[in-house]
């Protein structure tokens, strides 16, 4: 901290912008005990993502998970939500800044408008809807996106006609709570924080730009985000795939790439990121609405670089039978009569041909605000050459001014889960600055007292969920929801569009009340996610809430059985009615809560743990750091530069003397765990060299290894080396002049049996080839290559490598380079893929492009900790897109290269993301223990032993008595000892035996027991 | 099983034992109903990303979940086949 003349430390965090990034941010410091003002410049939060119909590679719907999380910020305690606002000047020093904030009047009230819609539907004024990118109208009282939070109604002054005109007011004559605040103004207020997070978010390309393309004049010609809206099931068409400008079916679709990115004449230089894999995701989801669309994609390069994109590409083609074509589109003109469009392209082998497509999508990029500027003026911190945030590869989430940091797009193109790992990763962050004035700001959580229902008979209300057409579309929802409603018990049985929102939430709440239920069914989407949350519903309502069962009837049937609606609705009722049946013998269960022991373990001293180690104990916490081999650094002990020219020895030296010296670090280098017990907030760890000691939560940075190939000759000749030797001899002073180096890209990677990415290739090759060029300008360097994967804003150097003659030379997998080492001679001969001919060529050295592979002892850490791996052996997180860091298993998180490939920025955005995460996790001295445990009923019990012989958690004990007790704390609601109790004398909470036959039974209700 | 075979098994028996009963012929339309016990963890998380991938199977097989398999219990067994469910999987 070098400011020390002021030693105020406030216990709060402004967040600009409530998209994906800056809600994790949000939700993170909030739930530790940090007060939240989120400055949002619409007038709900959700961002890009809420725009989405789907998200790659899983092809989850993006509402499905990102409204939980709106509604999560949104019902915070901790976190206020100023919507219509922006910062307009920010002063004062770490930990005490002093923001002024101007907010927008809404002409809505919050406290009175209830969000029923009636204005709404009176207000006779129709604007253009942005949200849905022009493709339909809204009125000039409106609210953004069904989901919306706030769900508050917002005016638009600009299209109001009474606003515009002084006459008109039929929302207000409509209104039923006299919501509509016409005298509403502008305010503005000072807020005092002692941190601030940026996260605006991003803008897209404007294609018009690029006339040929022909977006804005002709109407079947539409941009990517329009295209997610089509999708949507709550776009303009319902989710049906019809064209704009005469509502048909289209058939032959094109995506066309790079529209925006890549370009620096017409457009923007870098490249975006995203594009290649949500052209795919579009082409598949496309596909899986309407069998007859035939997707063909455009593009330049496919830089599926992610984890798993690769094959999700392979299945595009494979599976789903989307066209790729190699080409880039000269111009696209409309059919005259047909509304068809002709696209005009080289083929591979250099022939011009016209082609016919129904609709034309264009893939836009991703560009800072056209206010990034200003922005960065604002709040003093400096942006890069393209207006992004100026960040180092170092610290990638912080800003030029200290106590600022930014996530997210703004910090350059990225996807989803990156987005959000920073959005944690800032968290800790703020942690970090903020420590000791944790909980100084914040306001306790007051439910309303809950209802004794144990003696009531059951009355259970069941909500079957629309969501969007995503069940609807397979399933009758109206008609299970009807056949329900005779179920013995079911006292209320109705269906809701998306159960999930704010409105869906608060109709529940209400009905619970209105009908006196007091057992709830949602019937949804898996209990894995969303269960949680309708807990916290009918909690609010006065509800135990484990007097609550989510049926699933998205994933396990309306998912698995589309076009077949008559059996899914059966099916659908079948699950709603072995839940009812459940749920009448529900009883209320009352938790425990467990003290947090404050310190961390982190296994791998590599850059990610260290980064990790180093962020957990900045934050106040001990950290045990575990290292395997007698010296800390791992993998980047090899590495010199980063792309950008960053000293990584220097880093990876200074990283290991302040891990040495940090009073709250412990290192273990030679040592491996042996045995961790515990669980969550209370682990204890034994290590392979005998010391011991306990911990609340471990980050799992193991690392990964690099590929030694035996490919082209390594093993046999000492001219081929790989980019990591190439690196070591650039670093000592490259030897001889005028010297030819031959690069081959993807050795041991994108093929079977290693099908991934390893994602840092293509940045090793453009480094070492700069580095040679310009150390050496009379040097040449060939790099030959399948696709060239400089993704974001390392397209720099890609274009750098070129102006500074290195060539590329492209190559398809089926068709290698061919090899031949005599004496001191290289002689390589390739097709080239873009001249369409044989080239040869002789070279001094040969460097292979070597990917990476999991680390070894990846294996034995997934068996101790019973984490799972994904098909390459990496460590699978808990879910890809929204927790990138997480474990299933909590208090267990994952960074860097265990994760997946990748480069040195994003370990460390991704380490400082874990320790945000169990940082979080220790800020708590207790934590609620789940209600989902197994209870013992001493009476019952024989003491036979035989739960205590298989308890994997050690939970039954012998007491003081010679009997079997059960230590209730550890225990994890496994029911095994339910299982193999003989006296039934263990019944599991919310899975008892009576539940599970009741479930038994609704499930055979229509084959009866007469068989 | 051929009546040759029933025969057969049935020579091999005291006569207390009671008559095995003989194999139906299964109708056409016949569909076996199935029920799963799923892990709440894996199977049927692997029930859900089955939907998510949009994998189809068939609308026969109905989940009940368990916080683990661990927790089957034998009764949970003879009870379903009591009640005439065809087959039973337990994956977890």
């Amino acid at each position: 901290m070098n400011e020390k003349k002021n030693n105020v430390k406030r216990g709060s965090v402004l967040i600009t912008g409530g998209g994906i990034g800056g809600m994790q941010a949000a939700l993170d410091l909030a739930d530790s005990g940090f007060k939240v003002h989120m400055i949002q410049k619409e007038s709900s939060i959700g961002g890009t993502m809420a725009m989405l119909d789907k998200t790659f590679p899983t092809g989850d719907c993006s509402m499905c998970m990102i409204s939980p999380k709106m509604v999560e910020v949104g019902r915070h305690p901790n976190i206020d939500i100023h919507t219509l606002s922006e910062v307009t000047a920010v002063e004062g020093v770490p930990g005490d800044f002093q923001v002024t904030v101007k907010e927008q009047p809404r002409y809505v009230s919050h406290e009175l408008c209830t969000g029923c819609g009636a204005c709404e539907k009176k207000c006779p004024k129709l604007v253009v809807n942005d949200f849905e990118q022009g493709l339909s109208k809204r009125k000039a009282i409106f609210s953004v996106l069904p989901q919306a939070v706030p769900h508050t109604r917002v005016i638009d002054p600009d299209a109001c006609i009474y606003l515009q005109r002084g006459r008109c007011k039929a929302c207000e004559k409509f209104c039923p709570t006299d919501a509509i605040l016409f005298e509403d103004t502008e305010k503005e207020y000072r807020l005092d924080v002692g941190a601030i997070i940026l996260s605006p978010g991003l803008a897209r390309y404007n294609p018009e730009i690029r006339g040929e393309l022909g977006f804005g004049r002709w109407s079947n010609v539409v941009t990517s985000i329009q295209f997610e809206r089509i999708l949507s099931a709550s776009g303009p068409f319902m989710g049906e795939i019809k064209r704009p400008s005469d509502e048909r079916h289209p058939r032959k679709v094109a995506w066309i790439q790079c529209v925006g990115s890549r370009d620096p004449r017409n457009a923007n230089p870098w490249c975006s990121s995203v594009c290649c894999m949500y052209a795919t995701k579009q082409a598949v989801i496309a596909k899986e609405h309407d069998g007859a669309i035939e997707p063909t994609v455009f593009y330049m390069e496919m830089r599926a670089f992610g984890k798993d994109f690769d094959k999700y590409v392979d299945r595009a083609k494979n599976q789903y039978g989307v066209t790729y074509r190699r080409a880039m589109v000269s111009d696209v003109r409309q059919e005259p009569g047909t509304d068809n469009l002709i696209l005009r392209y080289a083929k591979e082998d250099g022939a011009l041909v016209d082609e016919s497509y129904d609709l034309v999508v264009l893939s836009i990029g991703f560009q800072p605000h056209p206010d990034a500027l200003e922005f960065s003026h604002i709040f003093g911190i400096e942006p890069n050459l393209h207006r992004f945030a100026k960040t180092t590869q170092f610290d990638p989430v912080d800003t030029t001014r200290p106590g600022i940091y930014v996530t997210g797009t703004f910090q350059g193109p990225k996807d989803i889960p990156e987005t959000v790992a920073q959005g944690s990763a800032v968290a800790g962050r703020s942690m970090a600055l903020l420590g000791e004035a944790r909980g100084t700001e914040i306001t306790e959580v007051e439910l309303p007292p809950e209802l004794d229902v144990r003696e009531e008979e059951a009355r259970v209300g069941v909500f079957v969920c629309h969501c969007g057409i995503n069940i609807s579309q397979s399933v009758d929802v109206k008609k299970v929801a009807e056949d329900i409603s005779r179920e013995p018990g079911v006292a209320y049985s109705d269906d809701l569009m998306y159960a999930c929102a704010p409105d869906g939430q608060e109709k529940i709440k209400e009905l619970i009340k209105e009908h006196h239920l007091n057992r709830v069914i949602v019937a949804s989407c898996t209990p894995r996610t969303h269960a949680p949350l309708f807990q916290d519903t009918i909690r609010d309502a006065g509800l135990n809430k484990y007097l609550f069962e989510l049926a699933d009837i998205r994933e396990q049937c309306s998912w698995c059985h589309m076009g077949q609606k008559e059996v899914a609705t059966r099916k659908a009722t079948d699950i709603v009615r072995m839940n009812v049946a459940k749920t009448r013998l529900l009883q209320p269960v009352e938790t425990d809560s467990i003290a947090v022991i404050s310190k961390g373990m982190v296994i791998g001293g590599g850059i990610a743990g260290m980064t990790s180690a180093l962020s957990l104990a900045d934050q106040g916490y001990e950290v045990h750091l575990v290292e395997k081999e007698d010296q800390l650094g791992g993998l980047a002990r090899n590495v010199y530069r980063t792309l950008d020219g960053s000293d990584v020895q220097s880093f990876v030296k200074d990283k290991i003397a302040q891990v040495k010296a940090h009073p709250r670090v412990v290192v273990h280098t030679g040592a491996e765990v042996s045995n961790t017990g515990g669980y969550i907030g209370n682990f204890k760890t034994t290590l392979t060299n005998g010391d011991e000691f306990e911990h609340g939560a471990i980050v799992v940075a193991s690392g990964g290894v690099e590929y030694e190939p035996d490919e082209y000759g390594f093993k046999d000749s000492d001219q081929v080396i790989t980019q990591r030797d190439l690196e070591k001899r650039i670093a000592e002073g490259l030897a001889g002049t005028g010297k030819h180096y031959a690069m081959i890209q993807c050795v041991g990677s994108r093929e079977e049996p290693f099908n991934y990415c390893s994602r840092i290739c293509c940045q090793d090759a453009v480094k070492n080839a700069i580095a040679i060029k310009e150390k050496d300008p009379a040097a040449s360097v060939t790099i030959f290559y399948r696709d060239i994967r400089t993704y974001g804003l390392r397209e720099d150097y890609y274009q750098k490598a070129r102006d500074l003659g290195v060539l590329f030379v492209r190559f398809d997998v089926e068709n290698k380079p061919d090899v031949d080492v005599t004496g001191s001679k290289i002689r390589i001969e390739a097709f080239d893929a873009v001249m369409n001919r044989e080239v040869a060529f002789t070279a001094d050295c040969l460097v292979l492009s070597t990917g990476l592979r999991p680390h070894p002892s990846t294996e034995r850490i997934s068996k101790q900790y019973k984490l799972t791996t994904n098909a390459d052996g990496y460590f699978l997180e808990a879910h890809v897109k929204l927790r990138p860091v997480d474990f299933p298993s909590e208090g267990i998180y994952v960074a860097g290269l265990a994760h997946a490939p990748k480069n040195v920025d994003e370990t460390v955005s991704q380490a400082l993301a874990a320790s945000g995460r169990a940082g979080a996790l220790l800020s708590h001295d207790r934590l609620s223990v789940s209600g989902i445990i197994s209870k013992h009923n001493r009476d019952m019990c024989m003491s036979c032993l035989m739960c205590m012989r298989l308890c994997p958690f050690g939970s039954p004990f012998i007491d003081e008595d010679g009997k079997i007790s059960h230590n209730e704390v550890i225990c994890t609601g496994c029911g095994i000892c339910a299982g193999v109790c003989p006296a039934k004398a263990f019944q599991v909470n919310s899975f008892r035996d009576d539940q599970i036959f009741a479930m038994i039974d609704a499930a055979t209700h229509d084959i009866g027991a007469s068989v | 099983m051929t009546a040759q075979a029933q025969a057969a098994v049935k020579g091999a028996k005291t006569e207390e034992a009671p008559p095995i009963e003989p194999v139906r012929d299964i109708p056409t339309d016949w569909e076996p109903s199935v029920l799963a016990f799923a892990c709440h963890y894996c199977a049927f998380a692997a029930a859900d990303l089955a939907g998510v991938m949009r994998l189809s199977y068939s609308p026969n097989v109905k989940i009940i979940r368990l916080p683990c398999t661990g927790k089957i219990d034998h009764s949970y067994v003879m009870r379903a086949f009591e009640r005439g469910v065809d087959g039973l999987f337990v994956a977890g």
